[in-house]
């Protein structure tokens, strides 16, 4: 009896002693679901060719990643929405530094029946009037005779800010509304292509053709913008973003590492191979004579 | 002599395997209080991180409707019943499934089928919910959306839709804890029935279910106790639609509609939002509380319970 109970308190501490060193030099990484796919490709093939250690997750998205780093938990946040002064003033402590690593465009997407009805573009006032309940029929846009189903971002979401941002100006000035709400991409997708009449938010290069599909933007009457690179490039489509790495000032040692990788050309072309605009790409679209702004 | 040795030898070993138990017993004692501090550190926590909301907002915290953060308005009272609903719904439908299979495994099935039966049902509790969370938005969800089709819902993502999921991940529990709150009523009492004439059907209704009836409520109480605290496979498939509070408190359209619950509403971003604001944090860390005291509760009652039952089959 003695010998299993000075085994159990020997396993006990055995335990704890282990959890308590659990990888203690593991790059960990966290945010946004949109950054996270490229980031995460970059991750597999670091620590397969450099031996990295590297922890990653998306938990609470862009905001998650924002507030994980502000409490020191993370090493390096991704984010789909530059940080805001809210951000920065409630982690006084921590100097956010940001890399930018690529572009990206926020769309509204609606699913299958909602497009063959005939929606293919919505003006700002057509979202808002969307957003703050008043058209609640996909008929009172030309469309099929269907309730709108409006599934929100999580508030925090990179996603939900830029488009809040785009409707009212501040997303602190976005009327309260109550949605059914999604997370992350990849459930976002799945429930609006498994609604009828349903509409969201979501990363441009997520909406797939297949199962949703990207409305385009009435800026002007009879004026669509489509999410597509160049109108990115131009600023022309409204939702635009960066796609974020933030770390607690400069990035040294593995952090540099890893923004280096994502910053050179290997982790450019995943940025590219995801859908999103890479740096080079939105370089050479905004230096070319097609391109029609040129910040 | 040899017999005085003996003896002596005995008491020696009497001894020792008294100082052994003793120490077993010092093991429990620390081993228990550690727990018991856990707890309590648990609860003490929770409620002075939620201390500035419920200092704020007092009642209304509990009782308000409207939850809006940036606003600072915060009203658990939708969250609390998209909490009890989730949890009604899935007792509604696994207790009766559940108790009815306990009398069988308990009272009809030979004695190797029962073992099998309960094996194959363990191991279904066994499962992690965040499987049964990805057959909800595989299956569930679809089949909830187009059964619901005339009566033209939303989406498929409802409060009715979570609770049928829970409902399914609660079964195993009341089915095992029933079907062990049956068999522990004595044989001595089944004999005694027979012997007085009662056929099966009449035992099992007049004798047996009524002297189990604790030991089932015990079960069906934690089951409860899993029901409201169910976070990951309710998320998916509830739609975590705020404010839904409804206009007629036993109507059945808010529970074809999306919803919230105290776990679901844990589990989303907004607790990342609400790092950095105090009010913010007291009030996500008060759901925490209201969870542990609800899903306590539930435990506490089934813990009474079980015990009044353990006293009236030791009695008889």
């Amino acid at each position: 009896m003695q010998l299993q109970t000075a085994f159990f308190v020997l396993a006990i501490t055995h335990a704890s002693c282990h959890l308590a060193q659990a990888n203690p030099a593991a790059l960990r990484i966290n945010g946004s679901t949109t950054v996270n796919l490229p980031v995460a490709e970059a991750a597999e093939i670091l620590r397969s060719e450099a031996q990295l250690a590297i922890t990653i997750d998306t938990q609470g998205g862009s905001s998650g990643g924002v507030s994980l780093l502000g409490d020191g938990r993370i090493d390096i946040g991704m984010s789909s929405k530059p940080l805001s002064q809210t951000d920065r003033s409630r982690f006084p402590k921590i100097s956010f530094h940001e890399t930018r690593i690529g572009e990206d465009a926020v769309a509204l997407i609606v699913s299958k029946d909602v497009w063959n009805g005939g929606v293919r573009s919505l003006s700002k006032l057509q979202a808002q009037g969307i957003y703050e309940r008043r058209i609640t029929n996909w008929s009172q846009l030309k469309g099929p005779n269907r309730r709108v189903a409006f599934f929100n971002k999580e508030p925090g979401r990179g996603t939900w800010e830029i488009f809040a941002r785009w409707l009212y100006g501040d997303p602190n000035e976005a009327p309260a509304a109550a949605f059914p709400e999604v997370g992350g991409n990849e459930e976002c997708r799945n429930r609006v292509g498994a609604t009828r009449g349903a509409m969201s938010q979501l990363s441009a290069s997520w909406a797939d053709g297949k199962t949703v599909f990207a409305l385009g933007i009435e800026v002007e009457p009879g004026q669509t913008v489509r999410p597509t690179p160049e109108a990115l490039a131009d600023h022309s489509y409204p939702m635009s973003r960066p796609l974020l790495l933030l770390t607690d000032g400069e990035p040294k040692g593995n952090t540099k590492r890893f923004v280096d990788f994502m910053l050179g050309p290997k982790g450019q072309q995943l940025v590219a191979k995801h859908g999103y605009l890479s740096l080079e790409q939105l370089g050479r679209l905004r230096s070319s004579p097609s391109g029609r702004g040129s910040n | 002599m040899t017999g005085i040795r003996a003896l002596e030898t005995e008491s020696v070993q009497a001894q020792k395997l008294a100082r052994r138990v003793s120490l077993t017993q010092w093991t429990s004692w620390v081993l228990c209080l550690i727990a018991l501090t856990s707890l309590a550190a648990l609860v003490l926590v929770l409620i002075h991180e939620s201390w500035p909301v419920w200092r704020v907002a007092g009642i209304d915290y509990l009782a308000g409707k409207q939850w809006l953060s940036s606003r600072h308005l915060f009203g658990a009272a939708p969250m609390i019943y998209g909490t009890m609903a989730v949890a009604i719904i899935a007792l509604g439908c696994a207790a009766p499934i559940g108790i009815g299979a306990a009398i069988c495994t308990s009272e009809l099935l030979p004695r190797r089928a029962r073992l099998t039966v309960k094996i194959l049902v363990e191991l279904l509790a066994g499962v992690p919910s965040v499987v049964y969370g990805l057959l909800g938005v595989l299956v569930l969800r679809g089949w909830v959306y187009d059964l619901l089709e005339p009566l033209d819902p939303l989406s498929g993502d409802t409060l009715l839709t979570g609770g049928l999921l829970v409902g399914v991940m609660i079964l195993p529990t009341i089915l095992t804890l029933s079907d062990d709150a049956l068999r522990g009523v004595p044989a001595s009492l089944r004999a005694a029935a027979r012997g007085l004439g009662l056929n099966a059907r009449e035992t099992i209704c007049r004798v047996v279910l009524p002297q189990a009836i604790p030991g089932i409520i015990a079960a069906i109480l934690l089951a409860l106790g899993r029901a409201l605290g169910e976070m990951i496979a309710v998320f998916l498939v509830v739609g975590r639609q705020d404010n839904q509070w409804p206009e007629r408190l036993w109507s059945v359209t808010p529970l074809i509609s999306p919803g919230q619950t105290l776990a679901s509403k844990l589990g989303g971003s907004e607790i990342h939002i609400a790092h950095g604001d105090p009010l913010h944090w007291a009030a996500m860390v008060g759901l925490g509380l209201l969870l542990l005291g609800m899903a306590g509760g539930a435990a506490a009652a089934a813990f009474l319970l079980q015990q009044k039952q353990l006293r009236h089959a030791q009695a008889s």
